[in-house]
């Protein structure tokens, strides 16, 4: 592959998940050797990670001056340090109070002193991975003037991103990757979104399953003042419900409450407050086990993690949660069910594997969460959770995902969306609810929904 | 695991012991001593005739019932290093129900094994219950509890226990009936190996078939997505650390109704840690850890013999266990620092 930014420019590099983004971005900044080919940058090049380089334990201003730290004798000289940094937020226009510990402050903020730790270098490339992954909508468009001012001082910015709409609004070039490769170059200003997509996706995007009309009115999940354990990004104070027949949105920038939630509704977090499913209220001893039983599946948001055992084959994974159940014969564990059920889910999902042998940490993040989701889906559960269903998976993958769902949906599950991604909420959700603070804001409903209205409530302006 | 998987996990094995072997010749030099004389005298020792063999069994299944504990609770994410202690009281219990219940040797052994399994369990089960209860570290519980096992056989054993008849710090001779039959004449061996081999057998079954295993290997691999699973995690480690210690609890048994024929201080030279070690080289896994303990049994009993007729320490043969436990946990971390730069 090959391209060029130029000084003054925004650059955006786009591309699904595994395309190779991040790998460019860190051949690009140097953390990372190509086996072939060469980078030239004019000058240094500074890296923002996707995920904060930042030590919480230090300062903002302990953080900036890392291993470049002003000394006085042995000791780092704190005054200089703190004076530099104070200087260079002013700047560039990025307030922070440079005695905080990093630990405490919101994420934009953390953005903006990641930013500045590369900015101390005055690089001449600045290669920023998903800058504004953890971004409320206000929050990017300031994130992009700040950019657009570094641009104009003649730093070169390579910006990498999947988020469509953000490109096109603020990026000078467009360079699109596939599957390890440059497949279109692209102007901002003579493109749309509809074709970058087809570019991420090499043809056209999947369609999603069409809703039915359903009779509202059934409630199945009911939350009233769910509260979690105070700290940051705790549940305060959520109250909502989930009719049969409906997807209901949670949208909202990440650390609002939303991991609380998911996880009080799976039982394993302590909260105040109540929750019923169907009518039957499930106080917090109410175990994992029983609400399975009872037809609660929640999808987590971290698949390697919280839902599979990399190490397992997928049919030991299909089997997890109904394993004492559908798969248990007196005590034993019933393989030959199990392996029956796994290929009707390697079926109906088109899981690419090798054979239901394969384990599942081998396989790509889309078709892990094709198990994931087909577990949780199969027997139409009473109500689902589906936290970040389609995080980290390519285009085709997430498309049937959010397809099951409305099918899901079309079939009288009571489907509860909670996402960081605000299209997908919009592309999916019959209601819309916005959490903020631990608590819902917002709510929107049908087709009534203005995008500016609930960016503005999910960044906390009422 | 893949064809791919166990090879490597064979090669890794293979270059540890080559990597032992080496360390252990050198220590030989060091000692005076031809290490192919020093070798070939331990392996003579251990295998040389029925006897010799029916020793290196002996050891074997000394060290196969701590092991599969070890195993089990390692599968379950527990590391269980209290396995010496679990076994002191299950050789206790064992030794003292051995000596006192009259009954036919098909109640009387079955009756001591229990014992045995009982006493090592409810040890096991208190680190366990401390992880569950608590989430105190297990390493840390069950290493304290080890040395409070020590104290408290001893205590039992100088007071309420002791041999009225005989010396202080033994207890009284187990009843014949108690005492596991013999299998091969003219060796000490007894049904304790065929035991040791069905317990392999059993806990390859349970890890394997039941939903007991699928749920322990679910809580050891992946805790989080157990627990979100519905599986009552906390149970799972509570039971995981109860019959961990009851297999231990039945080698300490096995000791003293197959071998000691009594409960004393020689009960173990450290089997509960030697374990350790062949159910790592066993990969946790039931087959190849019956194999390691047969490996591990051959260094315990030529030990001796190459002490005697070679003139080798036989603490050589501890530094020899020590460097293939070292190898292999080298290579652990060196994999994992390997898969973390990829």
């Amino acid at each position: 592959m090959r391209f060029t930014v130029h000084a003054g420019e925004i650059h955006a590099l786009i591309g699904e998940n595994g395309a190779g983004k991040s790998t460019t971005a860190a051949i690009a900044a140097g953390t990372l050797a190509p086996d072939a080919g060469t980078v030239t940058a004019i000058g240094t090049v500074g890296l923002v990670h996707q995920h904060f380089a930042l030590i919480d334990r230090l300062t903002v201003w302990e953080n900036i001056v890392l291993s470049r730290e002003p000394r006085r004798g042995a000791r780092i000289d704190r005054d200089a340090a703190i004076a530099r940094v104070r200087a260079l937020a002013t700047e560039h226009g990025l307030a922070v109070d440079p005695l905080a510990l990093v630990g405490t402050l919101p994420v934009a903020v953390k953005q903006r002193v990641e930013l500045l730790r590369e900015l101390a270098r005055e690089p001449a490339v600045l290669v920023l991975d998903e800058p504004t992954a953890a971004l409320a909508p206000v929050e990017i468009d300031a994130f992009f003037v700040t950019l657009r001012a570094l641009a104009a001082r003649g730093t070169a910015m390579l910006v990498i991103t999947h988020k469509l709409r953000e490109v096109i609004d603020h990026a000078n070039g467009i360079t699109v990757m596939r599957r390890g490769a440059i497949v279109s170059r692209r102007e901002a200003a003579t493109t749309d979104a509809n074709e970058l997509a087809r570019d991420m996706v090499g043809g056209e995007l999947p369609a999603l399953a069409a809703r039915t009309a359903t009779v509202a009115g059934t409630c199945r999940i009911a939350i009233a003042n769910l509260a979690t354990e105070p700290g940051a990004g705790a549940l305060r104070d959520a109250t909502l419900h989930v009719d049969a027949g409906e997807i209901v949105g949670i949208a909202g920038i990440e650390g609002n409450g939303q991991t609380p939630l998911a996880d009080a509704l799976a039982g394993v977090i302590a909260y105040t407050g109540t929750i019923a499913l169907d009518g039957i209220a499930m106080p917090p001893s109410v175990t994992p086990a029983q609400r399975l039983a009872r037809g609660l599946r929640v999808i987590p948001q971290d698949r390697n993690r919280e839902a599979l055992v990399a190490s397992w084959s997928i049919a030991d994974n299909v089997a997890l949660g109904a394993h004492g159940s559908r798969f248990a014969r007196g005590g034993r564990y019933d393989r030959a069910a199990a392996r029956t059920a796994a290929s009707a889910i390697v079926r109906a999902y088109d899981v690419r594997s090798g054979s239901l042998d394969a384990r599942t940490g081998e396989l790509s993040g889309g078709n892990q969460q094709k198990i994931v989701v087909g577990r949780a889906l199969a027997g139409n559960p009473a109500a689902i959770v589906a936290y970040q269903p389609t995080r980290g998976i390519d285009v085709g993958a997430g498309a049937l995902v959010q397809s099951r769902l409305i099918e899901a949906r079309n079939a009288g599950s009571a489907v509860l969306l909670i996402s960081f991604e605000l299209d997908e909420i919009l592309a999916l959700a019959d209601r819309v609810l916005v959490l903020f603070g631990g608590r819902i804001v917002g709510a929107f409903a049908g087709t009534a929904i203005d995008r500016a209205t609930l960016g503005a409530l999910m960044a906390g302006a009422v | 695991m893949t064809l791919r998987a166990r090879l490597g996990s064979l090669r890794d094995l293979g270059l540890a012991v080559a990597i032992a072997l080496v360390v252990g010749s050198i220590a030989m030099l060091v000692a005076g001593v031809n290490p192919i004389v020093g070798f070939s005298s331990l392996l003579d020792g251990a295998l040389g005739n029925r006897s010799e063999l029916g020793e290196t069994l002996i050891q074997t299944s000394a060290l196969l019932f701590p092991a599969l504990g070890i195993a089990l609770a390692f599968r379950g994410g527990l590391f269980n290093i209290g396995a010496e202690g679990q076994l002191v009281l299950g050789g206790l219990a064992a030794g003292t129900i051995g000596a006192d219940l009259h009954a036919p040797a098909l109640v009387a052994i079955p009756a001591a094994l229990l014992a045995g399994a009982i006493a090592g369990g409810l040890w096991g089960s208190i680190a366990g219950f401390l992880r569950a209860r608590f989430g105190a570290n297990e390493v840390i519980a069950t290493l304290m509890l080890n040395v409070v096992a020590a104290l408290l056989a001893s205590y039992l054993v100088n007071n309420l226990l002791h041999d009225p008849a005989g010396q202080s710090s033994e207890t009284a001779l187990v009843l014949a009936n108690a005492q596991l039959p013999v299998i091969v004449p003219g060796t000490r061996l007894t049904i304790a190996i065929l035991l040791a081999l069905a317990a392999a057998a059993i806990v390859r079954y349970v890890l394997a078939e039941t939903i007991f295993g699928y749920e322990l290997r679910a809580t050891g691999e992946a805790p989080e997505a157990a627990l979100r699973a519905g599986i009552d995690v906390r149970r799972t480690a509570l039971l995981a650390m109860t019959w961990s210690g009851a297999l231990a609890g039945i080698g300490g048994a096995v000791i003293v109704l197959g071998v000691l024929h009594r409960f004393n201080g020689q009960l173990s030279p450290g089997y509960g840690f030697v374990a350790i070690a062949v159910a790592l080289v066993g990969r946790l896994d039931p087959l190849p850890i019956t194999l390691a303990a047969f490996a591990f049994g051959i260094l315990q009993s030529g030990a001796v013999s190459m002490q005697a007729e070679a003139g080798v320490p036989r603490e050589i043969v501890a530094v020899v266990e020590g460097v293939v436990i070292l190898a292999l946990a080298g290579q652990r971390f060196l994999g994992a620092r390997k898969s973390r730069v990829r």
